[in-house]
């Protein structure tokens, strides 16, 4: 299968999920038409077309909730649904989606502790911003 | 969309309000490491991105549009600064390509790399793709309401990952004839809606029926 030009389009939202970015880096090294074919896709890009895929990824037109990703983990969503977040997150491989549910998942097995002081130090080097203005 | 609990929490921080500053950071800082692990491995360069995101959220928040989805905000600055992450350390995957200047090339990358929203002709694109959207969403809670998954699959296969017909018949295990129908009611009804947003429904070649 070519590669399809909605990939190079999801590359550049950077929408793709950690293998599938992978996969397509290690083709764009070695394949230098696709370079072309995304040097292309970056200039239409740029003189202001867009497709419906971008706009379906922009807007999340069909993630699932994070309410709704917390019941996938806890597996008490109706059978359709839970296939489809299946599909969504292992075919589709949303970035966004797989995002929120490592974190979910962290939260739900890791220490919390680790997660909060890691977050503790996010705040102190950052809260000085507020105190600045 | 952004939630009212989001719109609070940046309006308080706008105030310079340190604990809303903290409960956004509790809020996202999770799903961003995540987000951004999934491309550098290096936990304390992870650690490094995600503060870099939010100090840049900060330095944003003037031109900060509240209706703006917050989340989707946050992960489209977090994709800047990996990008820009990568180029600084001479990681990128592309770097070693140098033909057509990898730099510029990389330079460019960096530039669009999820802010599709500042290009040329701003408001037009806005228009079509806001009518887009809500056609979008008319027609995919339709399926959801009626548990119709499978057609929300072939779209979501067909638009988003851009796979032909074929592709998606032998995937989902249905006819092409199939797939083609789905796709050939959904454009009729999304250029129905786009036509009643007052748009031409061509502008997007994949809604020629
Ligand atoms: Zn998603």
């Amino acid at each position: 299968m070519t590669t399809p030009r909605e990939l190079l389009e999801s590359y550049l939202d950077d929408a793709l999920g950690e293998s599938e970015t992978a996969r397509l880096e290690q083709e764009l090294r070695r394949d230098e038409e696709l370079r072309r074919r995304l040097l292309a896709v970056m200039g239409e890009r740029d003189r202001g077309e867009h497709t419906v895929g971008a706009i379906w990824r922009r807007h999340r037109l069909s993630c699932p909730s994070r309410e709704q990703l917390g019941s996938f983990l806890l597996n008490v969503l109706d059978a359709g649904l839970r296939d489809y977040v299946d599909f969504h997150l292992r075919t589709i491989a949303c970035a966004y989606c797989l995002a929120n549910l490592a974190d979910l998942q962290a939260q739900q097995q890791a220490d919390a502790a680790v997660i909060q002081q890691r977050q503790q130090r996010v705040f102190q080097s950052s809260a000085g911003l507020l105190r600045k203005r | 969309m952004s939630t009212a609990s989001d719109r609070l929490l940046v309006q308080q921080i706008r105030q310079g309000d340190e604990r809303a500053w903290e409960h956004l950071i509790a809020r996202y800082e999770g799903r961003l490491f995540a987000f951004i692990h999934r491309r550098i491995k290096d936990q304390a360069a992870c650690e490094d991105i995600v503060q870099d995101s939010f100090v840049g959220f900060y330095t944003s928040l003037p031109n900060y549009d509240d209706r703006r989805d917050l989340q989707t905000y946050l992960f489209t600055i977090a994709s800047h600064k990996i990008t820009d992450y990568l180029r600084r350390t001479g990681r990128h995957p592309l770097q070693q390509t140098a033909d057509e200047g990898g730099e510029l090339f990389l330079h460019k990358l960096a530039e669009q790399t999820a802010a599709s929203s500042v290009a040329r002709g701003q408001e037009r694109r806005e228009l079509e793709s806001t009518a887009i959207a809500r056609a979008l969403t008319n027609l995919l809670d339709t399926w959801r309401k009626q548990g119709d998954y499978q057609r929300l699959k072939v779209l979501e296969l067909l638009f988003v990952k851009g796979w032909h017909n074929k592709d998606v018949a032998k995937f989902l295990d249905i006819s092409e004839q199939q797939v083609a129908n789905i796709r050939f009611a959904a454009v009729k009804k999304l250029g129905e809606l786009v036509r009643a947003d007052g748009l031409p429904a061509d502008v997007f070649p994949e809604l020629h029926v």
